[in-house]
């Protein structure tokens, strides 16, 4: 089994719970919230660190965002991954998926010979689920979405995964090099070793690139790059539910519930 | 992983430092004698005992490979309360599990668990943001150093909702008292309990270190736990802050306030309870008097003890990271442990530790004896303190 | 700027893709043939739709009867199962030839596999999972409603420049229309330029269609971590009432079941008329799931449950002990034993 060199994209993300829109000046509220590893870019850590495990090689973690990113790659190498980069530069900001995975592509490419190119399925802020296969075009590699498990078929140049459909699922190969999406949940990702914890926060390789240390045209990261552009906000409203409720032993509230659910019987 | 029946072993000098540093060279003492795995309470309910005593043999010899019940230890202190030569076995099985995360070979949960800690700050997974919705309705302020008490709340008291009612009742015997106290609110740390149960020391050790920091930095002085495993951690793992900092488990605060005669209970509570010691409190830190003495203050009650009590208490089966793994049914301490405080006659079964009040509670739903009710030492206390304590209303359901 | 391939001076027409899979067309599509039918009113504007499959021109009826005024049809054997390879090449094909203004497909998990993936390749902006869609007034530009933040924040984009302006929709958002099987429209097959070579993926299996979708379930009855692993009460209350059972996370990551009626922020969003929620403590990443339905019931032991604020009836209770009764009342109100 030849060594396989592993990308692994991750988003550092708010918590969803704790984002507000400031409704006078109609923007996300960022300031304190807290941050977390995009849970399914945990699933695509730990399936990187299981292949290498299983065929030798390396996880390179790619991600683009602000500086405080760094500390979240940090973690990444604490639990094996190899090296980092950070494409981070405010002509990247501002960026739709087009720009992102443009941008993304590009640094994965200046990266090099890589076989694999995992991603989490969507984030839990944008949730748009689109970087995984814009990064597949740019680069004109096989993709493989919402994969629950990933196979590199030794000596092939092929890989193997079962996808989750809608209903139910298929088995698809594919030859390398292959960008994939991980699902949610796909495995359990492994805790850090402390002492490779320590390691990572001294010396493990994060290099922060900017715009113009990769091959990018700057009209296609960024804000000029994104064709689509956010024309408002706003703080969703839940539907207004009745809120009832029964009252009596269950007997008499299975009566009270079967009464007002009569259109349906 | 099962262990597989070897003819000889060659013991290898690397294997066995890793393993003598990562036990602290706890397993030395041992010979063999066989009494840990004898009265192992888990040989009472799994029809076959833990081989404690082969656990320690691994470690002393820095064996590969992981025995059957490595993970299976509650760190009760059974065994060590009656070990001859006094070996640290806790420390031993402790160490082993950290060695077992190095391999990563743990059971599964458990990395979520870390995870769950790392990230949100709590063992539950639950938004960091939701810690203090415990205090719904209530005014609980954050703590300032002039405040006469922290109150550590703890994970399970800030997100579980059973055990919230207890932290609720300690809010309102401390306002009775008269007590200046506050919280760390969204900031209160994880103790480091469930991350070092489940046995990785080394993350144990960087959250303690955090934590003295917040401490120090808040300033600090008496602390007062919900659970007598923050407590455990709080005395004996915490370094010394500063000659003031006291660590205190809330039943040893409620006898200073009775005894300060801050707290008074003046009316009947005529209740038959008994009290079941956690073995983190009892065992552990010799603390058996106390939540007894609050217990005995309130008028009409009526104490009635367990064979197994004190020192000698049955663990109820939640410690050593068991909250965080499957027990079958039927192998269940706390089983047992209903059986018996139900043979007292008692209508109530006492105690004062989150996993202790879930476990009995749990098995109570299985066991089904239906007049037994399982309160916290302060669900109690606090009922004493209503004006119009009813003895039905304790026994007709949860308060 | 990165500019698409063709502008919008050249575009013109909505797009719908209709997604098939092994014979049958996604709900979704038609849905959104509806949508697109009534964007499309008013202004003059065709809607088109777009299959891509092998010998499956029967399904242009369909779409048809949902509202296009014209079914474009992309018919050949290697085109029988999809494939990002052979799809993602005839569609751009297709797309760069006719150059509609909008193209909308649904966001189902080939849906996006796909979109992703063309919108790359003609250099345009994607719009995932819209919860609305309109059309803006003075200009006719697409702005779509998409939910963030795990469903708190919405936020409407708008691709003004680059063509075409897609968006993929999530099944059950918008309603099926009601079929007018006397509508007539222009069904037009299309050239294919296919070859083996092109497709690069071997579908090794495909096992799809054996489980419930229970996106289509008008009655759902879903059960959480208070069933313990028993659906029994739950199976009989949903086949009384002709409806499907779901979950939540629990019982999946609990190993009491699989992820196939998971439903959820990482399972399905569903749209019932009717949801009965048993067990469960109603969290945002479940509730986005079922909050769609027309009435929900909950029953759960915690009466702080927050499901109970996402509800129109609450039951405070063990569903062990509600379910029973309910059942049995359930059968009266049918009439007779045992119900249907």
């Amino acid at each position: 089994m030849r060594p396989l060199h592993i990308i692994a994209c991750v988003k550092v993300v708010p918590k969803p719970e704790e984002v507000k829109v400031n409704s006078e000046t109609m923007t996300i509220e960022r300031g304190d919230v807290r941050s977390e590893i995009n849970p399914p870019d945990m699933n695509v850590l730990e399936m990187a660190l299981t292949l290498k495990e299983q065929h030798g090689g390396k996880v390179t973690v790619v991600a683009m965002g602000p500086p405080l990113f760094a500390p979240y790659l940090r973690l990444a190498l604490a639990m094996g991954a190899d090296e980092a980069y950070l494409l981070s530069d405010r002509a990247f900001a501002a960026a739709d998926t087009l720009a992102t995975s443009y941008a993304l592509a590009q640094g994965i490419r200046k990266i090099g010979d890589y076989d694999l190119i995992l991603c989490g399925e969507e984030s839990s802020d944008g949730a748009t689920a689109q970087v995984p296969p814009g990064i597949a075009e740019w680069l004109n590699a096989s993709q493989i979405t919402y994969a629950e498990d990933l196979e590199v078929l030794p000596d092939s140049g092929m890989v193997k995964a079962k996808r989750e459909l809608a209903g139910g699922y298929e088995v698809i190969q594919v030859p390398l090099p292959c960008t994939a999406s991980v699902k949610v949940g796909a495995n359990e990702p492994r805790f850090m070793d402390m002492e490779r914890k320590a390691w990572a926060e001294a010396e493990g390789p994060v290099t922060i690139w900017a715009a113009e240390d990769i091959d990018v045209d700057p009209e296609m990261i960024g804000l000029p790059g994104s064709p689509t552009i956010v024309d408002g906000l706003a703080q969703a409203e839940a539907t207004e539910r009745k809120r009832e409720f029964l009252a009596g032993t269950p007997q008499e509230q299975a009566k009270a519930l079967v009464e007002r659910l009569q259109a349906y019987l | 992983m099962v262990s597989q029946p070897v003819d000889s072993v060659v013991l290898e000098d690397e294997t066995w430092e890793r393993v003598d540093k990562a036990t602290g060279g706890a397993a030395a003492p041992c010979f063999q004698c066989g009494v840990c795995t004898a009265i192992c309470p888990l040989g009472l309910v799994k029809g076959e005992t833990i081989s404690i005593r082969k656990m320690v043999r691994q470690a002393q010899l820095g064996l590969p490979g992981w025995a059957d019940g490595l993970w299976e230890c509650t760190t009760c202190l059974w065994c060590e309360s009656r070990c001859p030569h006094e070996v640290d076995i806790t420390k031993a099985i402790l160490g082993l599990r950290q060695l077992a995360w190095k391999e990563r070979e743990v059971p599964e949960g458990l990395p979520t668990l870390l995870w769950d800690i790392y990230f949100d700050g709590n063992a539950w997974g639950r938004p960091p943001s939701e810690r203090p919705l415990w205090t719904k309705g209530m005014t609980v302020k954050e703590f300032s150093p002039d405040d006469e008490i922290l109150l550590y709340v703890g994970d399970d008291a800030a997100y579980d909702r059973r055990i919230q009612k207890v932290a609720r009742a300690l809010v309102s015997l401390f306002e009775a008292a008269g007590v200046t106290f506050g919280t760390l609110g969204e900031r209160e740390p994880s103790c480091g309990d469930a991350v070092r149960s489940v046995g990785h020391g080394e993350y144990a050790a960087e959250i303690i270190d955090a934590n003295s920091r917040l401490f120090q930095e808040a300033g600090v002085k008496t602390i007062v736990t919900v659970s007598p495993h923050s407590y455990d951690m709080f005395a004996n793992r915490y370094p010394n802050l500063s000659g003031d900092f006291r660590p205190l488990h809330y039943s040893q605060y409620l006898l200073e306030l009775i005894e300060g005669e801050r707290l008074k209970f003046e009316n009947e509570l005529p209740l038959k309870v008994t009290y079941h010691d956690p073995c983190y409190l009892s065992r552990r830190n010799g603390i058996c008097d106390e939540p007894r003495q609050v217990l005995q203050s309130i008028p009409g009650l009526e104490l009635l003890e367990m064979e197994r009590s004190r020192e000698d208490t049955l663990c109820c089966g939640g410690g050593g990271g068991r909250m965080w793994m499957e027990t079958a049914a039927g192998e269940r301490f706390s089983d047992l442990r209903i059986a018996e405080a139900a043979e007292t006659g008692a209508e109530v079964v006492v105690t004062c530790c989150p996993h202790c009040l879930s476990c009995l509670e749990d098995s109570l739903s299985v066991v089904g004896k239906s007049k037994l009710r399982v309160m916290d030492l302060a669900e109690v206390a606090h009922l004493a303190l209503q004006s119009e304590a009813v003895a039905s209303d304790a026994t007709s359901g949860r308060s | 700027m990165t500019k698409s391939l063709y502008g919008a001076k050249e575009a013109n027409a909505i797009w719908v893709y209709l997604e098939q899979d092994e014979g049958r067309l996604e709900g979704v599509s038609l849905e959104l043939m509806g949508k697109a039918r009534e964007l499309a009113n008013g202004r003059g504007i065709p809607v088109v739709g777009v299959l891509l499959g092998d010998q499956l021109s029967g399904l242009a009826q369909e779409a048809i009867a949902a509202g296009a005024d014209e079914v474009r049809v992309a018919d050949d054997p290697l085109l029988r199962q999809y494939t990002t390879d052979g799809y993602t090449k005839v569609f751009t094909e297709l797309i760069l030839e006719g150059k509609p203004d909008i193209l909308l497909l649904g966001a189902t998990p080939n849906g996006r596999d796909l979109a992703g993936r063309i919108a790359v390749r003609l250099r345009t902006g994607l719009t995932a999972d819209c919860t609305d869609l309109k059309l803006e007034e003075e200009t006719g530009l697409l702005i779509g409603e998409v939910t963030g933040f795990g469903g708190g924040i919405l936020a409407y984009i708008k691709c003004p420049d680059n063509r075409p302006q897609m968006a993929t929709v999530r099944p059950g958002v918008f309603a099926v229309p009601e079929p007018d099987t006397a509508r007539q429209a222009k069904v037009v097959s299309v050239p294919v330029k296919l070859a083996e070579k092109d497709i690069k993926v071997q579908v090794v299996e495909h096992a799809v269609g054996q489980g419930v979708d229970i996106t289509k379930a008008e009655v759902l009855v879903a059960a959480g971590r208070g069933c313990q692993g028993d659906f029994t009460l739950v199976n009989e209350l949903a086949s009384l009432l002709d409806g499907e059972v779901g979950w939540s996370r629990v019982p999946v990551d609990e190993g009491w079941v699989s992820r196939d009626c998971m439903i959820g922020q990482t399972g399905y969003v569903t749209r019932p008329k009717l949801a009965i929620v048993c067990g469960i403590s109603g969290a945002f990443q479940f509730t986005v799931g079922v909050e769609k339905a027309e009435t929900i019931v909950a029953i759960n032991i915690d009466a702080e449950a927050p499901i109970f604020e996402q509800a129109d009836y609450c039951i405070v209770d063990d569903m062990f002990n509600v379910l029973p009764p309910l059942i049995e009342a359930v059968k009266r109100a049918r009439g007779g034993n045992g119900g249907r």
